[in-house]
């Protein structure tokens, strides 16, 4: 009697690459889907105007990060009654300048986006190339930079962040240019945590032989670092900056909600900040901007703890 | 053609600058290679066989540096290059098989890709041609489905295949000389001998020299010409691989072959060497293997002995060499 073993042909020729897997492993699980999908309809809510319903549409322009001219000092107030409950017409009511919250949220989640990947972009472009140089070249100048980023990571960054934005506030009362330099500050103080991981990630991977073997073939240092060394690290840069985005937006909403955010900004901490005062009179005018920025640094968070458990060598099977 | 020997070394230092003190990891080396020849590296753990290699190539990692000698390949000094020259010759004129590989291709991109980074650094074509020349390569190392694997990712492949796609890559660019570090050592042993088999046949195949690094004496009588022995980071004899086996001329070469298991031999207990390899930052007195030399005398903690040629080709490191009687524990 004879068996006849056949062999299965793998249907397409295409490998596997190590992302593919990963998604696939993100994929299984729920959580972070969970955390992708809010993050998602974030992202829509910010690209499109007063998306899924058009509400109370004002004149300034679609896709202006924040209407400055329209901020409740500097403007005379909407055309609604003030302090309006939640209704058909305004599903989260109306504040104290008769604005309509819904329609306010919905500018705050750009500037959210603003800071968060603005910051993150900054503090990473920063971690990374002092993590990157200090991890692959070593000796005096990883001594260097390492010592640099303790200097940083000492400094009370969010005291700074407030002394600074007071004196912006002091000084011109009227800086349209404030969510900018917010998102400078976080970013600026936000890097030493990351570049200590990334070269600690660069020291591990450096360690590998196809590092050596690049080497062996003749590849140049920069070829070595670029090609070889930063998609092998990649993965944990990825983690570290959904993360970053959600830690970014909590430290802009914490520092406008103490009333120190930049003047002229329409963030959901400068929303929460205005109407904390009349909470007896309009509690919709606080509690909505709080459950949105609550959702969206929850989503970031779970979307980046999936992330790192599918990306995470570790765990590779 | 270039004259022979293709490869010279002499006088080679080797040293790494640890917090602990300088490593003199390889100390006054000598070797040489003709072409189409395989020499192989012996000796134990430590020994600096593989600093060896990498100083040929330039490659030592830091903290080590080259300190001083002479590295002669096809008459070109090797140490007189600019790290651009060098990187036009590494890959290229020297490839290197390393000893692990499970982690020698990267993780990130596919086999082609791989190959034909090579490929397109050393020749200068375009992608299409490159990946052409990447699969007839797989084929030429005897992997199956070229297609298929030349799009799959290294996770995907076993370690004999990985090994494979190393021999592969170290072939693209048809070096003179192949640095094979250990090619087996990660490897199962019916693949061992396919690999071997494959390095041999494609060695014939090109011409190419091949220096061949190993602690198994039995890979060394099938597959070297000559055998170089290193102890310590020197060299305690060279000669052919008949020369070394048959009739060794220095103590620790007489150790090592007793040392081999061997079942026709029988013997109870395996022989070993006493001791272990000495601290390479403040080496033994006078002649480094003293310490576990059984025929040692007040010369050799006194004086360390000159490499000297004592017949055509074959070199001894050692005192005594002329006195003493070896024997060799696996002569036929």
């Amino acid at each position: 009697m004879t068996t006849t073993l056949s062999r299965k042909k793998s249907e397409s020729s295409r490998g596997v690459s190590q992302w593919a897997l990963a998604w696939r492993r993100l994929k299984k699980n729920k959580v972070a889907i969970a955390g992708l999908g809010v993050v998602g309809l974030f992202a829509l809510f910010a690209a499109f105007d007063g998306w899924p319903f058009v509400l109370t549409r004002n004149d300034h322009g679609l896709f202006a990060i924040y209407p400055p001219e329209c901020i409740p000092p500097a403007c005379a107030g909407g055309s609604l009654s003030t302090n309006a409950p939640p209704s058909l017409s305004h599903p989260f009511g109306t504040d104290s300048y008769g604005y309509d919250v819904y329609s306010e949220i919905v500018y705050g989640t750009r500037a959210a986006f603003v800071i968060g990947l603005g910051a993150t972009g900054f503090a990473l472009a920063i971690a990374v190339s002092i993590g990157l140089a200090a991890g692959y070249f070593g000796g005096w100048l990883d001594n260097l930079l390492m010592r640099l980023t303790e200097v940083f990571l000492v400094i009370p960054f969010f005291l700074l962040l407030l002394v600074f934005l007071q004196i912006i506030i002091k000084f011109s009362p009227s800086a349209t240019g404030g969510l900018w330099l917010v998102v400078f500050i976080i970013g600026a103080f936000s890097w030493p945590g990351a570049a200590r991981i990334i070269r600690g990630e660069v020291l591990r991977v450096r360690e590998f032989e196809y590092i050596a073997a690049s080497r062996q073939i003749g590849a140049s240092a920069n070829r070595i670092l670029f090609r070889h060394l930063f998609p092998n690290v990649l993965h944990i840069i990825i983690v570290l900056a959904t993360l970053q985005i959600a830690a970014s937006v909590l430290t802009e909403a914490a520092v406008s909600f103490l009333g120190f955010g930049a003047p002229n900004s329409y963030t959901w901490g400068q929303l929460m900040n205005i109407a904390a005062s009349y909470i007896n009179q309009a509690w919709w005018a606080i509690t909505f901007p709080a459950i949105f920025l609550t959702l969206f640094v929850m989503g970031f968070n779970l979307l980046g703890n999936g992330l790192r458990d599918a990306l995470d060598p570790r765990l590779r099977e | 053609m270039y004259t022979d020997p293709i490869l010279r070394v002499e006088g080679l230092r080797t040293h790494f600058y640890t917090f602990a003190g300088v490593v003199k990891a390889v100390d006054g080396v000598g070797l040489y290679l003709n072409s189409g020849e395989t020499l192989g590296l012996v000796g134990e753990s430590g020994s600096g066989k593989t600093v060896t290699a990498q100083s040929i190539m330039r490659i030592v990692p830091t903290p080590g540096k080259i300190v001083e000698g002479t590295i002669e390949f096809k008459g070109k000094d090797l140490l007189g290059l600019t790290e651009a020259e060098m990187r036009r010759i590494r890959g290229k004129e020297i490839a290197y098989v390393p000893q692990d590989p499970t982690t020698t291709l990267d993780p990130v991109y596919t086999v082609g890709d791989q190959l034909t980074e090579v490929i397109m650094k050393h020749q200068h074509v375009s992608k299409r041609y490159a990946l052409n020349k990447a699969t007839e390569l797989l084929r030429s190392v005897e992997i199956a489905d070229p297609q298929i694997r030349i799009n799959q990712y290294p996770h995907e492949l076993s370690g004999g295949t990985k090994q494979r796609i190393a021999i592969a890559r170290a072939l693209s660019c048809e070096p003179s000389l192949i640095l094979a570090d250990e090619p087996t050592t990660a490897l199962d042993v019916t693949i061992q001998a396919q690999i071997l088999d494959l390095l041999k046949a494609l060695k014939e195949k090109f011409n190419i020299a091949m220096v061949l690094i190993t602690h198994d004496m039995g890979i060394v009588a099938d597959t070297c010409d000559r055998v170089t022995v290193f102890y310590a980071g020197q060299v305690c004899e060279t000669g052919t691989a008949e020369q070394v086996f048959e009739k060794p001329k220095h103590p620790y070469t007489e150790a090592l072959l007793s040392s081999v298991p061997s079942l026709a031999l029988r013997k109870q207990k395996l022989s070993v060497i006493p001791g272990n390899v000495p601290n390479l930052i403040q080496p033994p007195s006078g002649c480094r293997f003293h310490p576990r030399c059984s025929y040692a005398k007040q010369v050799c903690v006194d004086k360390d002995p000159e490499l000297e040629s004592i017949e055509d080709g074959r070199s001894v490191h050692c005192h005594r060499w002329k006195e003493l009687e070896l024997k060799s524990a696996v002569a036929s």
